[in-house]
């Protein structure tokens, strides 16, 4: 019986660990900030780009924020409270870019966007 | 505490009889205090709804209605008029096949596990894993593997050359039921071999030793000797299969919902619209007086077919 | 006894054994699934294994909702259960006027399947006033027949000399039910803990009937509510599936022995 109660004791002290270990993590960095660049198909930064973030549901798309790029192309969003986003950028006379699909782990989650987003010529923005 | 308050009631009482009699007294008040609890629940949601539900059954009711006496109308609704009903009859009968293929299955499967061969017990532990599952997380599982489109049954099929276009399994008349059985059979087998594997392990051993002497082979030493021994634990396993095509509703609702149209329908989930989706109480308490009726025959019948008590011996002394 | 080849029974029962495993591997794959999971064919392995659909899952529904509420229950009720089978147990070892017909009353009311009482169930359950309560969800499990007979069984087994004893020695008579008896009932109590948290937490049909609010959903209920939003088509759906049957797994693992001593018994008195 004491050799039971120890393998179940382990299993869910493991458990709350774990789940503490989390929490702790996700409360230092929840603060829902979302960094990225844009740049062009020559990989130079776009300033003034139209930086759209939409919210990703079971069924739809819809946008919640909208933001411009800086000088150096960057763009940065905070505290959209959401995990399943999309982003979308744009200029005039550079063109659009694709949907970009950013899955975060739990909702506000920081992110850095490893990849910058390319508007392409060949779409009008 | 109930046994507390039973002995301060009892302290507190000064009889006039002798000690002997006093104790007496304070005894049998604590054997009713300690029953009460489990009297009231049964008395509460047994007993009562049972009659309740007769009542009902001769009633015109609902919610927003005063009673008033129906006389046979419901019965001879359902008897004369209800389509339904005799689909749902006819299919819980249908359900009841589980019995026979999944306890054929079980007595191989039993005498497999049980002969001595290395990681028996983990092939135990994996038969008797679906069993213990959430009924409702188990038929999602299964609607999933059904799936017309992308589901694995209809891609290993189509693999094999076995058809060429998907099957909608769950969604056609003729295949919805016996979809529905099969994912019954999977999740119930694993306990019926353990049961009869309880029962096989309970049979001396000294009866194979005189067999074998005797010069029976395996085969005839199965039917003399196994399977009689066996009875016991496979009636077990018949009763199980019966109860549980009265009473499996999870499976139903979650993989068909009783479609496509009555197909799959049993009648505890016909029960189940008439009073929660239709609000039909009178009538679903009719039908639930038939469903009792036929289940109590069918208990009844099966005792006397196993040769009286069986089973029930132990418990009623 | 004889020898006999042991590699067809070893070939049929991995088969078999790959006919109970495949369902759960079928599931866990598409729950962590990167690919669209409505493309044919179905890849037989995960594509890029990501756990997004966990996420969406656990933001469209407020599970840890659904998960306490079936923990409450299956606490009420094993411990209802413990006690009042218990008491009901011990109370049948003894010799009463009446025994008789208590005992013919119980083993009536085991012939009474709850299916059978749902209706009245309902209303009884409303007149008291519990629907949509915890109270409600538990009261009806809260005493189960054979749980009472397995004590009664092995009360009888305990010698009465170790009782008689204890009274010489001064142990008042209540806490007699605690201090020997139920110490040496100990696999009765194993069965009624094992079959009373199996049958709260696995049931479905009386939550789905007395259930109003999202917020009192057990996990069962959660999950169909779940499929009827959203039929087939999301993988969270498999997610949560997944979610709902990982503490029930845990548990029998945890106590296999136990769990399958506990059915076999429940099953054999039954």
């Amino acid at each position: 019986m004491g050799w039971i109660l120890n393998r179940v004791t382990v299993t869910f002290a493991l458990i709350a660990a774990v789940v503490i270990g989390w929490n702790l993590y996700v409360v230092r960095h929840d603060d829902g900030i979302l960094e990225g660049r844009v740049v062009d198909q020559a990989g130079a930064p776009v300033a003034g780009a139209h930086v759209v973030l939409n919210e990703q549901t079971l069924v739809s798309l819809a946008p919640i924020a909208e933001t411009k790029t800086d000088a150096q192309g960057r763009f940065t969003f905070e505290r959209h409270d959401r995990h399943a986003l999309v982003l979308t950028a744009g200029k005039d006379g550079v063109g659009a870019s694709g949907r970009i699909e950013v899955r975060l782990y739990f909702r506000n989650q920081n992110r850095v966007m490893s990849e910058p987003i390319a508007l392409g010529a060949d779409r009008p923005a | 505490m109930p046994v507390e308050t039973a002995s301060r009631v009892a302290r507190t009482t000064t009889g006039r009889g002798g000690l002997l009699a006093r104790k007496r007294h304070r005894e049998l008040l604590l054997i009713w205090l300690l029953l009460t609890p489990a009297l009231l629940i049964f008395l509460a949601y047994r007993i009562l709804p049972l009659l309740w539900n007769g009542v009902l059954s001769f009633q015109f009711w609902s919610p927003t209605k005063p009673a008033e006496w129906a006389g046979l109308f419901h019965y001879e609704e359902m008897f004369v008029y209800d389509d339904v009903f005799w689909t749902s009859l006819y299919n819980t009968f249908l359900y009841m096949l589980t019995a026979p293929i999944s306890i054929g299955i079980a007595v191989v499967l039993a005498l497999m596990v049980n002969s001595r061969i290395r990681g028996r017990g983990v092939y135990r532990t994996i038969i008797f894993l679906s069993y213990p599952l959430m009924v409702v997380a188990v038929g999602i599982i299964w609607r999933w593997l059904y799936d017309e489109r992308v589901g694995l049954i209809n891609y290993l099929l189509r693999q094999a050359g076995l058809i060429d276009e998907p099957i909608a399994f769950l969604e056609s008349y003729g295949t919805a039921l016996p979809s529905v059985i099969a994912a019954a059979i999977w999740q119930i087998t694993g306990f019926f071999m353990i049961i009869l594997l309880t029962g096989l392990q309970n049979i001396p051993p000294s009866l194979y030793e005189a067999a074998s002497i005797d010069g029976a082979s395996r085969w005839s030493q199965f039917w003399r000797i196994t399977l009689p021994l066996l009875r016991p634990s496979i009636f077990i396993c018949f009763v199980i299969a019966i109860i549980a095509s009265f009473t499996s509703f999870d499976l139903i609702y979650v993989m068909t919902g009783g479609g496509p149209g009555h197909a799959t329908e049993l009648l505890i989930t016909y029960i189940y619209k008439a009073a929660f989706t239709l609000s039909q109480f009178d009538y679903a308490g009719a039908l639930t007086i038939v469903m009792f009726v036929l289940f109590v025959g069918i208990a009844l019948l099966g005792n006397l077919l196993a040769g009286g008590d069986a089973g029930k011996v132990d418990i009623a002394e | 006894m004889h020898n006999y080849p042991r590699w067809p029974i070893h070939a049929a029962l991995i088969l078999v054994s790959l006919v109970m495993l495949v369902p759960f591997y079928w599931v866990f794959k598409t729950s962590i699934t990167g690919e669209n999971i409505f493309v044919y064919p179905p890849s037989l392995i995960p594509v890029d294994p990501q756990p997004f659909f966990y996420v969406d899952a656990w933001y469209a529904i407020p599970f840890p909702y659904f998960f306490m509420n079936s923990v409450i229950v299956a606490v009420m009720v094993i411990a209802a259960n413990l006690v009042i089978n218990a008491a009901a147990g011990f109370a049948l070892t003894k010799e009463f006027a009446g025994k008789r017909w208590i005992v013919l009353l119980f083993l009536a009311c085991m012939m009474i399947p709850f299916h059978a009482t749902i209706v009245p169930a309902y209303l009884v359950t409303s007149h008291l006033g519990l629907l949509n309560t915890h109270l409600g969800l538990a009261l009806p499990a809260f005493s189960h027949i054979i749980c009472i007979f397995l004590f009664k069984a092995s009360f009888d087994a305990i010698p009465p000399s170790l009782i008689q004893a204890a009274k010489i020695d001064g142990v008042p008579e209540w806490q007699i039910m605690f201090r020997i008896l139920l110490p040496l009932a100990r696999p009765a109590v194993a069965a009624n803990v094992i079959l009373s948290f199996i049958w709260s937490w696995n049931d479905f049909l009386w939550p789905l009937i007395i259930i109003r609010d999202v917020e009192m959903q057990t996990l069962p209920l959660g999950l169909s509510t779940f499929l009827a939003y959203f039929e087939d088509t999301t993988g969270s759906l498999y997610a949560f599936c997944v979610m709902v049957l990982a503490p029930g797994l845990l548990v029998f693992l945890l106590a296999q022995r136990q769990f399958i001593e506990g059915l076999t018994s429940g099953a054999r008195k039954g």
